[in-house]
C-alpha cells in the first residue's frame, strides 16, 4: 500500500482527498501547514507527496526545497492556473509534477502512478537508462526505441538523455537548458521547442512519451496513455 | 525715462544755484580773487551737477560756469570779451577741464548704475531659481513660474501655455483675469517655440518660448510690465531655467504615472489571483468528491459517501456565496449597485447570515449574544447579511476545534457596533494593517482574503467602518458599525 502525504490548508479538499485516495487503497496522512508537511515527511516516510502551493505559513516552493534537503520522495504540486510562476519555481526546486485545480480523481491517480514509478530515486546515474520502450546508452551515445536504433544528433541525444535521467519528472525549460546547453542558458526556450519537435518526430509512434507542459517544460513518461 | 529727466533738471538746478551763489560771494571782492582761483571754485558746481543730475546737467553747468567765469571774473568785467592772452588761456583750460570732469563723473555714475542693475538681475535670478528648485509637482511649478514672472516684471497678467495635442493650452496664469479677446489673441501656432517678440494689438504682449535641450516645452505670455533690454534678458534667462524645470517635472510625472500603472497592474493581477484561488478551491473539493463518487471500481462505505455528498453541498454553498459577493462588489465598485436601506433588526441580520452559511461546518460553535434592547439599524439588509456572513465564516475558519465564535453588539453614539470574535491564533501585528486588502490571505484558508475585502467594501458603501480589534486573551475580533435607524415620529 502506497503512502500519500497531502499538504493543503483547505479542510474540504483534505477531506475529499482523504476519502477518495483511501478508497483507492492509498494510506493517506494529512498536513495543514508547510512546516507540518516537512515534519510529516520524516515521520511517516510517504511514497509520494501531494502539495498545495498556497499554504498559509510558507510558499509551496520553499516546502519543496525543505523536503529536498533530506528526501527524494516524489512531489506532486497542486496549483491554481494563475500561479504559473510559482508552479515553475516549485518544479525548479524539486517538485516532480503538477496538477491544476480543479482536477478529477482519475487524473490525480494517473499522476500519482507516474510519480510512484519514478519512486524516491535520485536522478538515475547508471549508464544505461530505460524508460518504457526507450533505451538510452550513455556510454555509446546510442538510443533505441522498441529495439530500433534512433538516429540522433549530439544535442538531440543529450536532450533525450537528460529527460530519460529525470523520467517521470516535469523538467522546466530552465532546468533543461541549463542541464543540456550549459549554465549560460536558461531562457532560450525556442531552442527547446525545435529540438523537442525533432525528437518527437524521430520517436515516431512513441512520440507521445515526450509530453509538453505548456509554459512550463517537458516530461518523458514511460507509459503515455 | 521721466525720472532721469527729472534728475537732470534737479542736477542742473543745483549746479546753476551753486554757480550763482559762489559767483555772488566772489564777485563782491573780485579784484582780489585771482582768475585761476575763481576758475577752480567754479569747478565745484559742475561736479555737483554731474553727480546729482547726469551728463546733461553737467553740460548745462559747464556752459553756465563758462559764461559766469568769463563775464564776472575775467577782466574786462561784465562783458563777454576777454582781455589778456593769459585770461584766454584760463578760460579755455576751464572749459576743457569742465567737459572732461563732466564726462568722467558721468561715466563713473553710469558704471555704478550698471553694477547696481547687474546685482539686481543676479539677485532676481537667484530668487527665481530658488522658486524653481523648491517645487516638486508640475502644476505647482507652473503656478510658481507664472507668479514669479508676474511679480518680478510687474506684468498685468502672465500665462503659461503647454502643448496639448495639436495646440497650446493655458495651464497656469497669474495676475489679473485674462479677457476673452486677449485669450483669443494668444493662441499661437501649435508647439512652436517663438523668440521674444511683440505682437500687434491694443496692448503689447510679450511672448517667450520655453525650450529645454532644443525641444520646445511651452510658451509664456505676459501683458504690461516694464520690459527694457535688461528685463528682457532676465526674462530670457528665467524662461530657460523655467523650461528645464518644467521638463524635469514632466519627466518626473511620467515616471510616477508609469509606476502608478504598474501598481494598478500588480493589484489587478493580485485580485485575479485571489479570485482564481477562492473560486477554484471549493471547485477543487467538489470535483474531487464527485469524481470519487462516480467511480464504479471504488467501494465507498456509506459514511464516506455521506461525507462526500455533504462536502459537495457545503462547498457549492460556499461557491454560490462567493459568486454573489463578487458580483455585488463589482456592482458597488462600478457604481451600479444602489443600497436599498431599510430599518432592520440586528438579530434578524445575524440569523439570516447564519442561514446563508448553510451547511458550513462549525456553526454549532457560534454563540450569538445580543442585548434585547438593541436599537434598529439603517442598512441594506441583503448587503449587510453578506458582511456578517463573511465575518462569521472567517471566524469559524480560524477557530480551533472546540472553541467558540461569539457575536455581540452594543450601541455606541449614533451607531451599533457588532463584533465577531474568535479564539483562534489571532492576527500577527505585521498583518493587521493589510488584513482587508485584496491580496491578503489570513492564515488558515484562502477564502478569508476576499471575504474580508468584500466585507470592508460593503460596509464602507454604507458609510460605516469595519476594523480588526485584537482583544485581550487572544483571538481576533472583527467589528463593524451600523447606523441607527431614524426614530419614527409618533402619530396620534
Amino acid at each position: 500500500m502506497s503512502k500519500v502525504l497531502v499538504v493543503d490548508d483547505d479542510e474540504a479538499l483534505l477531506r475529499a482527498l482523504r476519502i477518495g485516495l483511501t478508497a483507492r487503497g492509498y494510506e493517506v496522512s494529512l498536513a495543514r501547514t508547510g512546516a507540518e508537511g516537512v515534519k510529516q515527511v520524516s515521520l511517516v516516510q510517504p511514497d509520494v507527496i501531494v502539495l498545495d502551493l498556497g499554504l498559509p505559513d510558507m510558499d509551496g516552493a520553499d516546502v519543496c526545497r525543505g523536503v529536498r534537503r533530506f528526501s527524494a520522495v516524489p512531489i506532486l504540486v497542486l496549483s491554481a492556473a494563475a500561479n504559473e510562476e510559482r508552479k515553475v519555481a516549485a518544479l525548479d526546486l524539486g517538485a516532480d509534477d503538477y496538477i491544476t485545480k480543479p482536477f478529477g480523481m482519475a487524473e490525480l491517480e494517473a499522476r500519482l502512478r507516474v510519480a510512484l514509478r519514478r519512486g524516491g530515486r535520485a536522478p538515475d546515474s547508471s549508464t544505461e537508462l530505460s524508460v518504457g520502450d526507450l533505451d538510452v546508452d550513455l556510454v555509446h551515445h546510442m538510443a533505441s526505441v522498441a529495439g530500433h536504433p534512433l538516429e540522433l544528433t549530439a544535442k538531440e541525444f543529450d536532450l533525450l538523455a537528460f529527460l530519460a535521467r529525470h523520467a517521470g519528472k516535469v523538467c522546466t525549460h530552465h532546468m533543461i537548458l541549463a542541464g543540456v546547453w550549459g549554465p549560460g542558458y536558461g531562457s532560450e526556450s525556442q531552442y527547446l521547442r525545435v529540438y523537442a519537435h525533432r525528437l518527437r518526430r524521430k520517436l515516431g509512434a512513441h512520440g507521445a512519451m515526450l509530453r509538453t507542459q505548456p509554459g512550463v517544460g517537458y516530461q518523458l513518461v514511460a507509459d503515455p496513455a | 525715462m521721466a525720472s532721469s529727466l527729472r534728475r537732470d533738471l534737479f542736477g542742473a538746478g543745483v549746479a546753476l544755484a551753486a554757480i550763482a551763489a559762489l559767483s555772488a560771494v566772489m564777485v563782491s571782492d573780485r579784484r582780489h580773487v585771482a582768475v585761476a582761483t575763481a576758475g577752480l571754485v567754479l569747478v565745484l558746481p559742475v561736479v555737483a551737477g554731474v553727480v546729482l543730475g547726469g551728463f546733461l546737467a553737467g553740460a548745462v553747468a559747464v556752459v553756465a560756469g563758462f559764461f559766469a567765469f568769463d563775464v564776472l571774473f575775467i577782466p574786462p568785467y561784465d562783458r563777454l570779451s576777454v582781455g589778456r592772452a593769459a585770461n584766454w588761456v584760463a578760460l579755455v583750460v576751464y572749459g576743457i577741464v569742465m567737459v572732461i570732469v563732466a564726462r568722467v563723473v558721468a561715466s563713473l555714475r553710469e558704471a555704478q548704475t550698471e553694477a547696481h542693475r547687474n546685482d539686481e538681475v543676479t539677485r532676481q535670478l537667484y530668487r527665481l531659481s530658488d522658486a524653481l528648485i523648491a517645487r516638486q509637482g508640475l502644476a505647482e511649478l507652473l503656478g510658481v513660474v507664472a507668479e514669479t514672472i508676474a511679480s518680478t516684471f510687474g506684468a498685468r497678467w502672465v500665462t503659461v501655455l503647454l502643448p496639448d495635442g495639436e495646440a497650446l493650452a493655458q495651464v497656469a496664469s497669474a495676475g489679473e483675469a485674462i479677457s476673452e479677446e486677449e485669450r483669443a489673441a494668444l493662441s499661437p501656432a501649435a508647439g512652436r517655440a517663438e523668440s521674444l517678440s511683440r505682437s500687434e494689438g491694443a496692448e503689447l504682449f510679450t511672448r517667450v518660448a520655453l525650450s529645454a535641450n532644443g525641444r520646445p516645452v511651452g510658451l509664456v505670455v505676459l501683458a504690461g510690465g516694464a520690459l527694457d533690454a535688461h528685463n528682457r534678458d532676465l526674462l530670457h534667462t528665467f524662461a530657460n531655467q523655467a523650461a528645464l524645470a518644467i521638463e524635469r517635472a514632466q519627466l518626473q510625472e511620467q515616471v510616477l504615472h508609469g509606476e502608478l500603472l504598474e501598481e494598478v497592474d500588480r493589484w489587478r493581477r493580485a485580485l485575479m489571483g485571489a479570485v482564481s484561488h477562492d473560486l477554484r478551491t471549493p471547485l477543487a473539493s467538489v470535483k474531487t468528491a464527485v469524481s470519487t463518487l462516480r467511480r464504479d471500481d471504488v467501494e465507498l462505505v456509506a459514511e464516506d459517501r455521506g461525507e462526500l455528498l455533504a462536502l459537495i453541498e457545503e462547498q457549492s454553498d460556499r461557491l454560490a456565496r462567493l459568486v454573489t459577493n463578487l458580483l455585488d462588489m463589482t456592482r458597488i465598485e462600478a457604481g451600479t449597485l444602489e443600497l436599498r436601506r431599510e430599518t432592520a433588526a440586528v438579530a434578524d441580520l445575524v440569523a439570516e447570515a447564519t442561514l446563508t452559511l448553510g451547511a458550513s461546518a462549525g456553526l454549532s460553535s457560534l454563540h450569538t449574544d445580543l442585548p434585547g434592547d438593541l436599537p434598529l439599524v439603517d442598512v441594506d439588509p441583503l448587503v449587510m447579511v453578506q458582511v456578517l456572513a463573511n465575518l462569521i465564516d472567517n471566524a469559524l475558519v480560524h477557530s480551533p476545534a472546540g472553541t467558540r465564535v461569539e457575536v455581540t453588539a452594543a450601541t455606541e453614539g449614533d451607531h451599533v457596533r457588532l463584533a465577531v470574535r474568535d479564539h483562534g491564533p489571532g492576527v500577527p501585528e505585521a498583518e493587521r494593517e493589510g488584513i482587508f486588502a485584496m491580496i491578503n490571505r489570513r492564515s488558515g484558508a484562502g477564502r478569508a482574503g476576499l471575504g474580508l475585502t468584500i466585507a470592508q467594501t460593503f460596509t464602507e458603501a454604507h458609510g460605516q467602518h469595519i476594523e480588526l480589534v485584537s482583544p485581550p486573551g487572544g483571538g481576533a475580533s472583527f467589528e463593524v458599525t451600523m447606523a441607527l435607524a431614524p426614530v419614527p415620529v409618533e402619530v396620534g
